[in-house]
Order: C-alpha cells, then sequence, then structure tokens
C-alpha cells in the first residue's frame, strides 16, 4: 500500500487505536492512559499537518476498501474534508487535555476515554468520507460512540436525554439510509463529486431527486439541530463539559452540517440543487432555526441550556451560508464551520470551569465571577463577543461573508435575518457578561472548591485560554496568507470553477 | 511620508493603549493613562502622510495621520483623553480602578483607531471597540439604578448602531468591491443603493451621537458618572457619531434635498429643545448633557446643509472639522467648570428649591397686584389670564414640563425609535420610488 493510500488510515488509526488500547486500561492506569490519549491526539495534528501540504501541492490521497459489490469504502483527502479535519483535530487536542483536568478523580475514565477517541475516529471519518455510504457509515458510528458519552454520569436525567438523542439521532440515521439508497438506485453512483454527479440525469428523475434531497437533509438536520429537529440537543447538555463541548463544538452538530454541505456540494452541485429550487426552502428552514435558537437562549437561566440553544441557532449560519447558492457566502459558510466550534468550545469550557470551581451552574448565580475568576471570563467575552459578531473576532468575520454573499447572491432578506439574530445574540450574551464583570459579588459561591494559586487547575484554565486567543488571531488574522480564510477561498474556487 | 519612527508611532497609537489594558502591566506602570497617550502626542510632532498598510489584518486594514485635519482630531482627543486620566481614579477601591483603566485604555484604543483608520472595516472595529469599553466606564464601580438604567440605554442605542453601520458596510463592500473611504465615496454616490446607504449611515450616527430625541440617557448618564468619565462623556460618543458621519458619507459628492431637509429638521428641532432645557436647569452636571444634545444637533444641522450643497461642503469642510473639535473640547470644559462650581456650592439644586430669579420676584408682585386689582376693580378673566401668563415666566414651570417630556421620551423610548427608523424607510422609498 502506497504513502498516499496510507495516510487517510494513519489519520484515522491515530485515535481508533489509542482508544481500543484505554478501554482496556484499569482505571489505576492514569498516567498510560494520559500518554495514550495526547500522544494519539498530538500524532493525529502531525499526519493532519502532512496531509494538508500535500493537498495544497496537488498530491492525492485516497484509501479505497470493497465493500459491497460496487460500493467501496473510500477515505480521500480533498480541501473541503480538511477543513473539518483540522477543526477535529487541533479541537481534540485541547479538549482532551480539559477532559483529562475535569475528570481528575472520578469513576469510569477509561470508559469515557474510550468512547471519546472512537467519538473522534468516527468525525475523522465522517470528514474524510469519498462517498456517501462511506459518509452514512462514519455517521452511525458517530451516533453510537457519543451515546455512552452523554448518559456518562449514569443518572435518570443522563440517561433520559441519552434516550432523546438516540431516538432523534438513530431516526435520523433511518432517512439518510433510505435517501442513499434511493439515490444509488437512481444515480448508480454514490462517489463525491466536485460540483454532484446528479445533473446529467434525466429531467424525470427530479422530482424524486426533491424527495431524497428532503429526506437526506432531515437526516442530517437532526445532527445539525435544523427546528423542529433540535429537541435532543438542548437536553444533551447534562452531559459533562467536554462531552458537551465535543457534541457543540467539533462532532456531532458539525458531522450534520458537514454532512449537508457535502450533499449541496458534492452530491447535488450547487448550481443543480438551486436549479431543482430546494436550495431557497432550506434557507429559509435555516434563517427560522437562526432566529428560533436565539429567541429561546434569550430565556434560558441554566449556562449550558443557554449555550445549548445558541448552538442551534450558530449551526444553522453553516447550513444558511451553503443554502444561499454563491460564492461569497459559501465562503462564509465554511469558515464559520470552523469558527463557531472554535468559539463555542471557549464558552463551554468555561462553563465548565464554572460549574467545577465554583459549582454556578445558572445565570443568576454570576454575579461578579469575573473578579474571582478573571482569566475564565475573560475567555468567555472574547467567546461571547465572537458569537456576537463583534469585530474583529472571528464571528464578525463569518457574518461579514455570510452578509457580503447574500447580497451577492441577491438575497437582501439575510442581512436582516443576520441583524436580528447578532441583536438577539448581544441580548443573551451581554447581560451575562454584565453579571460577571459589573455586578458586585455574591458572599459565597455555591461550592467552592480549593484550586491552590491559580483561579482554578491549569488543564482547565489552558484550554478556553488557547481557544479565546484561537477566536481572536482567526478573526485578526483572517486576510494573511495561509489563513483558514484563504483556504476557504481556495475549496469554493475549486466549486464554483468555470 | 514614511520614516520607521513614525510607523511605530502609529502602530503603537492604538496598541499601547490595548496592552495597557491588561490589569498586570498597567498597575506596574506610573501613570499609565497618561503614559498610553505618549504615542499619538509624539505623532503629532512628525508631518503628515504618515501612512502603514496592514493588508493581513481583519479585512485589511491600514493607519494613516493623512493631514492637518486629522492632526487637529489628534490633538483634541489627547487633550480630552490626558483631561479624563487626571479625574478617573476617585474611587479609592483597587479593583474598581483596575477595571476603569482597563475600560479607558480599550476606549482609549478605539477613539485613537478611529481617527487613524484608512479602511471602513477597521474604523468600525475600533468604534465598536470604543463604544463596549465606553459602556464599561459607565457601570464601572457605579452600581445606581440612574447609572445602570443610562448605560442600559446606551447600549441598546449602541448596538442598533453597530447593526446599521454593519448593513452600510456591506452595502458599500458589495457595491463597490473596496473598503477604502476614498474609493467608496466616488463610487457609492453615483449607484442605486446611495439611498439605504445613506439612511443606514444617518441612523447609525443618530443613535451613537445620542441625536434629539435619542439622547435621553445622556442627562443621567452625566448626573451619575465619575468626574473623569463625565469629561469623555461629552466628548466620546459624541465625537465617534460625529466621526462616523464625516467618514462614512459621502459630503460633497452626492446631492439628497428631501434627506437633507430632514436631516436639518432633526438639528434644528435637537438645537431648540436642548436650548430650552438646558437654559432652565439648575444643575450643572445636566445642563452639560444638553449643551452636548445642541451641539450635536448643530452638527446634524450642518450635516443637512452638507446634504443639500455638496458645493458648500466641499468649499466649508475645514471649518466643520474645526467645529468638531470645539464640539468635543467644549462640553468637556463645561464639565470641569461645573463640577468645581458644585464642590464650591456644597449643595446640588432641585426642582423644588430652585431659588427665586429677579425676574420671578417682579412678576409674582405683578400677579399680586393684578389679582388685587382684578378682584378689586377688574374682572376675573383677566387676573386669571394675568396669572397663567405669569406662570409661563416661572423657570420651575418649564422645569416640570421638560421633566415630563423627557418621562414621556424615555416611556416611549422604543416607539419612537421605531417611529424613527419607519421615517428613515419612508424616506429611503419615497426617493427610490
Amino acid at each position: 500500500m502506497s504513502w498516499s493510500a496510507t495516510l487517510p488510515l494513519l489519520v484515522l488509526a491515530s485515535s481508533l487505536l489509542p482508544g481500543l488500547v484505554i478501554f482496556f486500561l484499569p482505571e489505576e492506569r492514569v498516567a498510560t492512559r494520559t500518554i495514550l490519549n495526547l500522544s494519539g491526539a498530538v500524532l493525529k495534528l502531525v499526519l493532519v499537518g502532512v496531509m494538508i501540504r500535500g493537498v495544497y501541492h496537488g498530491y492525492h490521497y485516497e484509501t479505497s476498501l470493497a465493500l459491497l459489490p460496487g460500493l467501496d469504502l473510500v477515505l480521500r483527502a480533498d480541501p473541503l474534508s480538511l477543513l473539518f479535519v483540522v477543526l477535529s483535530s487541533v479541537l481534540w487536542l485541547v479538549t482532551t487535555v480539559y477532559a483529562i483536568g475535569y475528570l481528575e478523580g472520578s469513576p469510569n475514565r477509561s470508559r469515557f476515554f474510550g468512547f471519546f477517541s472512537l467519538c473522534v475516529t468516527a468525525t475523522i471519518g465522517v470528514a474524510l468520507a469519498g462517498n456517501l455510504i462511506t459518509f452514512l457509515l462514519f455517521y452511525e458510528l458517530l451516533t453510537l460512540a457519543t451515546y455512552p458519552l452523554i448518559v456518562h454520569r449514569g443518572t435518570e436525567e443522563a440517561r433520559r436525554a441519552g434516550r432523546t438523542y438516540l431516538f432523534y439521532t438513530v431516526g435520523g440515521g433511518a432517512l439518510l439510509l433510505i435517501g442513499t439508497v434511493w439515490l444509488y438506485a437512481i444515480a448508480n453512483t454514490l462517489e463525491f463529486t466536485a460540483r454532484g454527479f446528479l445533473s446529467g440525469l434525466d429531467d424525470t428523475c427530479h422530482p424524486a431527486l426533491v424527495i431524497i434531497f428532503v429526506l437526506l437533509i432531515a437526516g442530517l438536520g437532526v445532527k445539525a439541530a435544523l427546528i423542529p429537529l433540535h429537541g435532543w440537543l438542548p437536553q444533551a447538555m447534562i452531559a459533562p463539559a467536554p462531552v458537551s463541548a465535543l457534541l457543540h463544538a467539533v462532532a456531532v452538530v458539525k458531522a450534520g452540517a458537514f454532512g449537508i454541505m457535502r450533499v449541496i456540494h458534492d452530491v447535488y452541485g450547487i448550481q443543480f440543487a438551486a436549479g431543482l429550487g430546494v436550495l431557497l426552502p432550506l434557507a429559509v428552514v435555516a434563517a427560522a432555526t437562526i432566529i428560533y435558537g436565539s429567541m429561546r437562549a434569550l430565556f434560558q437561566d441554566d449556562l449550558k441550556r443557554r449555550l445549548a440553544f445558541s448552538t442551534v441557532s450558530q449551526v444553522s449560519y453553516i447550513v444558511l451560508g451553503t443554502a444561499v447558492a454563491g460564492p461569497v457566502a459559501t465562503i462564509g459558510g465554511l469558515i464559520h464551520l470552523v469558527h463557531q466550534g472554535v468559539m463555542k468550545i471557549t464558552l463551554f469550557f468555561c462553563a465548565g470551569n464554572l460549574a467545577e470551581t465554583l459549582g454556578i451552574h445558572k445565570i443568576s448565580e454570576m454575579n461578579g465571577v469575573g473578579q474571582r475568576m478573571p482569566w475564565t471570563m475573560a475567555a468567555f467575552t472574547i467567546g461571547a463577543f465572537g458569537m456576537i459578531g463583534v469585530p474583529p473576532l472571528a464571528g464578525f468575520v463569518s457574518k461579514w461573508y455570510l452578509g457580503l454573499g447574500a447580497l451577492d447572491a441577491g438575497q437582501e432578506w439575510v442581512v436582516y435575518v443576520l441583524a436580528g439574530s447578532g441583536l438577539l445574540n448581544a441580548a443573551y450574551f451581554l447581560p451575562i457578561l454584565y453579571a460577571a464583570w459589573f455586578k458586585p459579588p455574591a458572599a459565597s459561591w455555591p461550592s467552592e472548591s480549593s484550586s491552590g494559586r491559580c483561579e482554578t487547575a491549569w488543564t482547565l484554565l489552558v484550554p478556553p485560554m488557547v481557544t479565546a486567543v484561537l477566536t481572536l488571531g482567526m478573526g485578526l488574522l483572517a486576510s494573511a496568507p495561509f489563513s483558514l480564510l484563504e483556504w476557504a477561498r481556495f475549496i469554493t474556487s475549486l466549486e464554483y470553477a468555470p | 511620508m514614511n520614516t520607521s519612527p513614525g510607523l511605530l508611532l502609529l502602530i503603537l497609537t492604538p496598541l499601547l493603549p490595548l496592552l495597557l489594558a491588561f490589569p498586570a502591566l498597567h498597575s506596574r506602570i506610573f501613570r499609565p493613562c497618561h503614559a498610553a497617550l505618549v504615542p499619538p502626542l509624539l505623532l503629532l510632532t512628525l508631518p503628515a502622510g504618515t501612512t502603514v498598510e496592514l493588508p493581513w489584518l481583519l479585512l485589511g486594514s491600514g493607519l494613516a495621520i493623512h493631514d492637518q485635519t486629522d492632526r487637529l482630531l489628534l490633538a483634541m482627543s489627547v487633550l480630552l483623553w490626558g483631561a479624563a486620566a487626571l479625574f478617573l481614579h476617585t474611587t479609592g477601591k483597587k479593583e474598581v480602578d483596575h477595571r476603569l483603566t482597563t475600560c479607558f485604555m480599550l476606549a482609549l484604543s478605539g477613539n485613537m483607531g478611529m481617527i487613524l483608520a484608512t479602511g471602513m472595516a477597521d474604523f468600525f472595529a475600533f468604534s465598536v471597540l470604543t463604544g463596549y469599553a465606553f459602556y464599561g466606564l459607565l457601570v464601572a464601580g457605579r452600581d445606581t439604578e440612574e447609572i445602570r438604567r443610562a448605560a442600559r440605554i446606551y447600549l441598546v442605542c449602541l448596538i442598533l448602531a453597530d447593526l446599521a453601520l454593519f448593513e452600510a458596510l456591506l452595502i458599500a463592500a458589495a457595491t463597490t468591491g473596496s473598503l477604502e473611504f476614498g474609493a467608496v465615496h466616488h463610487v457609492l454616490a453615483r449607484s442605486s443603493s446611495i439611498d439605504l446607504y445613506l439612511s443606514m449611515v444617518l441612523a447609525g450616527f443618530a443613535l451613537k451621537a445620542a441625536l434629539w430625541p435619542l439622547h435621553f440617557w445622556l442627562p443621567p448618564a452625566f448626573r451619575s458618572a465619575r468626574p473623569g468619565v463625565a469629561i469623555l462623556l461629552g466628548g466620546v460618543p459624541v465625537a465617534v457619531g460625529l466621526l462616523t458621519a464625516m467618514r462614512w458619507l459621502p459630503l460633497g459628492e452626492v446631492t439628497r434635498p428631501d434627506l437633507a431637509l430632514l436631516v436639518q429638521g432633526m438639528g434644528i428641532a435637537a438645537m431648540l429643545y436642548a436650548s430650552v432645557a438646558g437654559v432652565v436647569r439648575a444643575q450643572p452636571k445636566t445642563v452639560t448633557a444638553y449643551v452636548v444634545v445642541a451641539a450635536t444637533g448643530l452638527f446634524t444641522f450642518v450635516l443637512g446643509t452638507g446634504l443639500a450643497d455638496p458645493a458648500a461642503w466641499s468649499r466649508h469642510e475645514k471649518w466643520v472639522y474645526i467645529l468638531v473639535v470645539f464640539l468635543g473640547i467644549g462640553p468637556a470644559l463645561l464639565v470641569v467648570t461645573g463640577r468645581w462650581l458644585e464642590d464650591h456650592r456644597h449643595a446640588s439644586c432641585t426642582i423644588d428649591n430652585l431659588p427665586d430669579t429677579r425676574l420671578e420676584r417682579c412678576f409674582r408682585a405683578a400677579l399680586y397686584w393684578g389679582t388685587r386689582t382684578g378682584t378689586d376693580t377688574l374682572p376675573r378673566l383677566r387676573a386669571a389670564c394675568l396669572a397663567r401668563a405669569s406662570r409661563l415666566w416661572q423657570p420651575r414651570s418649564w422645569h416640570r414640563f421638560l421633566d415630563g417630556s423627557e418621562r414621556f421620551l424615555q416611556r416611549w423610548a422604543v416607539a419612537i425609535t421605531l417611529f424613527l427608523l419607519l421615517g428613515v424607510a419612508v424616506v429611503f422609498f419615497s426617493m427610490s420610488s
């Protein structure tokens, strides 16, 4: 097997193998587990770096394994898949460090980190999938790997959230399967192709293609938390903070949004999908989700629940950017895939720090917490301002390209949706910042735990600081050479090449 | 004329305050607020025409000190922020002072950046930084209901203004493909999007500059703000609004008589209202707020004139910048004087303990005479008319009337804002049709 065929498998194996070993490690082998976790994450990052360099210079990395007659399991590195792979790999490393600190001393850590690694393996598989059937396999594996993480605490509430999660995602997976099989029956291929593979089909197939589109988007929309399929996400916030970070920023919702991108870009093709008339309704659903999610977030006192509804809203920016057919909006959608991940993981890390260190779970308990935990709240402030779209943070760059793309595509209404959402984002994030920085602190915190000289353990403090700096850096250096924005432009130029 | 020290100073002018915003840094420096003003002060000594291009920053940025007007604005800002820094730390509480210093540094960085920014995106970023940091300055260590309320209204106005300016920014970029002020003005003035663009910029200006009737957060903010913050309150939000209007509007290149009339009308109304309200207010702190509102009205009137007569604007543009400088410094001087007067009076006046003026005493005597005369020789109607007319001369009647109208404006703030936006929309649609 050549290097170009081995590399995608190695990237996958760098999290799968440590994960499998960790399952069989006794609980007390903390050091071995930590080394396995971190070395796997660092190795993956190095391999992904090699892959990016190769793809940038025109190398082709593809692994193909026979699955069924006429259907192969294909792993392929293309510019779009690498965008998601980079996001997952970087944030996996950061989340692993955080999870090590967060779960220190708690039971069932081997089980947790085993499934944690499996979850990232499935995400990388989703990103590298070269056809719809490979995508489907890893997408379902992701469902199964995430469930034990959601119910990790073992409480009745966690089990209930897990059941809801399974109900929604297995249902969504079934719709995705039906759509995939039907599509294969019509097109006789499921290979992801630049600008899609359906435009050559006969006009008589178009009604069926519209129905298949609805099935695929509904299946993917469950994980992407499009309304009315978003119900599982706010309930799943019962999971530990690293899992919430994984669900909201790295893996699950991103897999859904990324899948929608894949279907529109590489199955239907943007031009063909626009011709079928399926993109405008999708844009409307995404816009409605953006507003609805923000409005629900406004009335939550539970911090993680507010952040969960914020995710419902923010992930739909990615879908909106894809559905507004135009190169500039596509850039906006692509960069928001990464930006939202980095900003949201910052917020969840901070929420986890507040809960672990001071026992704060509700916004009404956050008065003056900025004085007690200034670094955590500084990171939270950057994340929140990023979500509002305040320049020069990452969220501003996303909104800029989404808005510009909407005007470019002649869909001015999207700009008003962005404005409304920005207003609502400010309405539900700024009161938190005001309470944390400007209100006098409470006499005592709900349950304060000692953390030495620092405001909290360094394993909990460093990850949000790193992601906050990334949030600032991705906005400030948006136009720098080799920036994420440049990569998104590169992907878009391939999609819209004449 | 680009020299290495010049480039360094250009970058340090907004960057040094940003760095000094960290408590760990500013707590180790003697007079950090004044230290942050050293780079802009030195920049004033360099010749105009120094530019630094930063194409990798944000959406492509640049900083420059183009001409004498930039230097004038910079000098005014150094003066204003320097004066405010003298009065900033009066709480005696270390934590509050740290927070005040952090917000001061962030707002200063934004203000300096706005003056030096060469592109619309950087200008927008700096103005947003100034706006939010200023909110922090208002509320830091002042936990009274009045200041919270004023700051909340300010924040809502700020967010709405930023949304309007973001929309304007998108229109400019989509229409012209550029974010450089010069290129945008030239192309936009000839495009079909100009009306929507103008409406958005003017809405942003009105909200940021606390233009009447959106000024109602300003008097309570002046009443409760710390001396250092009050000095900035007189200059900074207004200067941000004015600078936004000056830099973003293609004045001198576009003629819009209908819109100009509306803008002039708003300006005149603001001046009239603020003049009457300011004259009858006895508290020096609140008087300054009305001076600011009147000054903003004056500038709005000038803006309207610019929209009506581009040639006149081009001829007198430099004078408008000088006007901006005086509008910035004037209220600050008033704040300092007002505080001094108050310190020496040891008591503030309210509506009900206002001292009688000589005019009032004369009219009370006339009223007494009139009533007596009416009871004895004239009809009762004449006496009643005299009594009513005399009430019009009483300052406290006007005081009550204006307080009532203030309360009305606050109660109907949202409705008034929507009404104004509706007005902008009507003007826009009538002009497009």
